[in-house]
């Protein structure tokens, strides 16, 4: 079944087209991947969707509801949460309180619940120390705090936006297994990244965006193949 | 190290009840200046945690005043009574300015909210109603002028907002507020309704300056236009908040005593340049401490305890 169904979304600020007619479909329990070269509009997709931008036309439907209109927070509400391309951490607040947000106002859980629940999610995603400051913090340890924040939320869906950028190999292969794990808990995943070896090892299906355009869709081994895409993305030289 | 805290605001407690007996009526009288500027101060502070720069301070405190004492002049009600009608006026008030244009944020609400008192004080200098440029005048002064009596009042106004404000840094609203200031995108993204949290904010805040301002008025027993909106009580409590220290409880409420207490020093020393050198100290203050005395203490103990 599709949990979020796109039909013919776009997106203009001002006479730029960022998004233009893209319909997708996500199924439950499936991780997606979104590829494109800079400027194609994937985290304008990705800003759509979480209700960042309100698409200019279209029509966004999530477990069946049309939520196109709906602000931001009503998005978060209703399963779907995100994290940031640049890491985004509440500077104000520390490890764990960061992450109680997600718990308190995505999921409506009282003070003392949601620092459990956090906890949890801390714990789930190896982060030690929770009373930390941000500024004490590794960007890997804040990718996580991120991540454990959406999660707190207890989404349906869950973009992660760049989420291997700027982390060394090994910290990739760590983030590939968390990204494993938090999928084996049944979480359906919409995962917009550079690095193609991320997309190999972890995607189900793949959607090739080109100037705000869907330009072809369908499992990694297909979509690499596609001389479109080569000659987009992934250049004329490569090889697949 | 932990119980210090609250045996500092016990001592502090004990020290401002025990006041009234050593006081005399004019000191008495720059207590109550003290409370009504901590309630304006933090209130203001309360706001700013959530990123809102309001100077609506000298409208609501206005509303509040001038609501209250229309209140006792036609309707003979209680002062205290008047007190909590004009808090409500002003926190209806809010409301309704705040629900059009908290969607717009940053400078424009700043600017909106200068204009709350400026719209006001034309309106109640225009209208036969509100005694037009003169005023209304009450026959008696609350508690019949008992300075002790209006001690307590005034002490428990400021008491109130200390209490609003420390529950306010521990509950769910801390976190909405805190994350709203730091990044909406990511606190909307978190589920946080923005909108409904500046709403609150607004209007709690706004109610408790237009207490403050009712109750300083009904000492007073009379308002006038210029009195009741001056700028002058949007600016010094800002001032007095940045020389205290914003974003916590304590500093604006240190600001304002030092502050408040200075500044009628000020006006004996030197009637006519007292503001000059009110606005030396402040210029000192954010040039050498910009975090405020409590910065400055924060700073102190770190270095202590490493």
């Amino acid at each position: 079944m599709a949990i979020l169904k796109t039909t013919r979304v776009s997106r203009q600020f001002g006479g730029l087209v960022a998004l233009s007619d893209v319909s997708v479909e996500v199924m439950e329990n499936e991780i997606v991947g979104i590829i494109g070269p800079n400027g194609a509009g994937k985290s304008t997709f990705t800003n759509v969707i979480a209700g960042v931008y309100l698409p200019t036309s279209g029509k966004i439907e999530f477990c069946g509801q049309d939520i196109t209109l709906n602000a931001a927070h009503e998005k978060c509400h209703a399963g779907i949460s995100r994290t940031f391309q640049l890491t985004r951490p509440l500077v104000g607040l520390n490890l764990i309180e960061n992450v109680m947000l997600g718990a308190m106002f995505g999921k409506n859980h009282p003070m003392k619940d949601a620092r459990r629940e956090s906890m949890e999610f801390c714990r789930f995603l190896d982060l030690k120390n929770i009373e930390r400051p941000v500024s004490a913090m590794t960007a890997l340890e804040i990718k996580k705090m991120e991540i454990a924040r959406a999660l707190a939320t207890e989404p349906k869906l869950l973009f992660l936006d760049e989420v291997m950028a700027g982390l060394n190999k090994d910290e990739t292969m760590d983030m590939i297994d968390t990204v494993r794990k938090i999928h084996s808990q049944g979480m359906t995943i919409v995962i917009i990244e550079h690095v193609m070896r991320v997309i190999r090892e972890l995607t189900h299906r793949v959607i090739v965006l080109e100037w705000g355009k869907v330009l072809c869709e369908g499992t990694y081994d297909k979509v690499s193949c596609n001389p479109r895409v080569i000659t987009a993305y992934l250049g004329e030289e490569a090889e697949c | 190290m932990k119980y210090s805290k609250y045996l500092a605001v016990l001592v502090l407690f004990i020290v401002a009840a025990a006041l009234p007996n050593y006081l005399g009526l004019y000191q008495l009288q720059i207590m109550n200046f003290v409370f009504v500027y901590i309630a304006f101060a933090l209130s203001w502070d309360m706001l700013l945690r959530s990123g809102q720069l309001s100077f609506g301070i000298a409208g609501f405190a206005g509303i509040g005043g001038y609501t209250s004492v229309l209140c006792g002049y036609n309707f003979a009600l209680s002062p205290i009574l008047c007190i909590l009608i004009g808090s409500a006026v002003a926190g209806i008030v809010a409301l309704f300015v705040g629900s059009q244009v908290l969607k717009l944020r940053g400078l424009y609400f700043s600017i909106v909210t200068l204009a709350i008192g400026e719209i006001f004080r034309v309106i109640v200098r225009n209208l036969e109603v509100t005694g037009a440029a003169e005023g209304i005048l009450l026959p008696n002064a609350i508690f019949m002028g008992n300075a002790t009596k209006t001690y307590w009042l005034m002490f428990a106004i400021a008491t109130f907002t200390i209490i609003i404000s420390i529950l306010f840094q521990k509950t769910r609203i801390y976190y909405a507020l805190t994350s709203i200031s730091n990044d909406e995108i990511v606190a909307a993204s978190s589920g946080v309704n923005i909108f409904k949290y500046l709403v609150i904010i607004f209007v709690v805040t706004s109610a408790i300056q237009g207490m403050a301002g009712a109750a300083y008025w009904q000492i007073y027993a009379s308002v006038t236009p210029e009195g009741a909106f001056n700028l002058g009580f949007a600016l010094l409590p800002i001032t007095m908040a940045l020389f205290g220290g914003v974003g916590t409880t304590w500093g604006p409420v240190i600001g304002s005593a030092i502050l408040s207490v200075t500044a009628e020093y000020l006006k004996l020393q030197f009637p006519h340049g007292h503001l000059l050198v009110y606005g030396f100290i402040m210029v000192a203050a954010i040039l050498w401490f910009p975090s405020g005395i409590m910065g400055v203490f924060k700073q102190f103990t770190a270095k202590f305890n490493t």
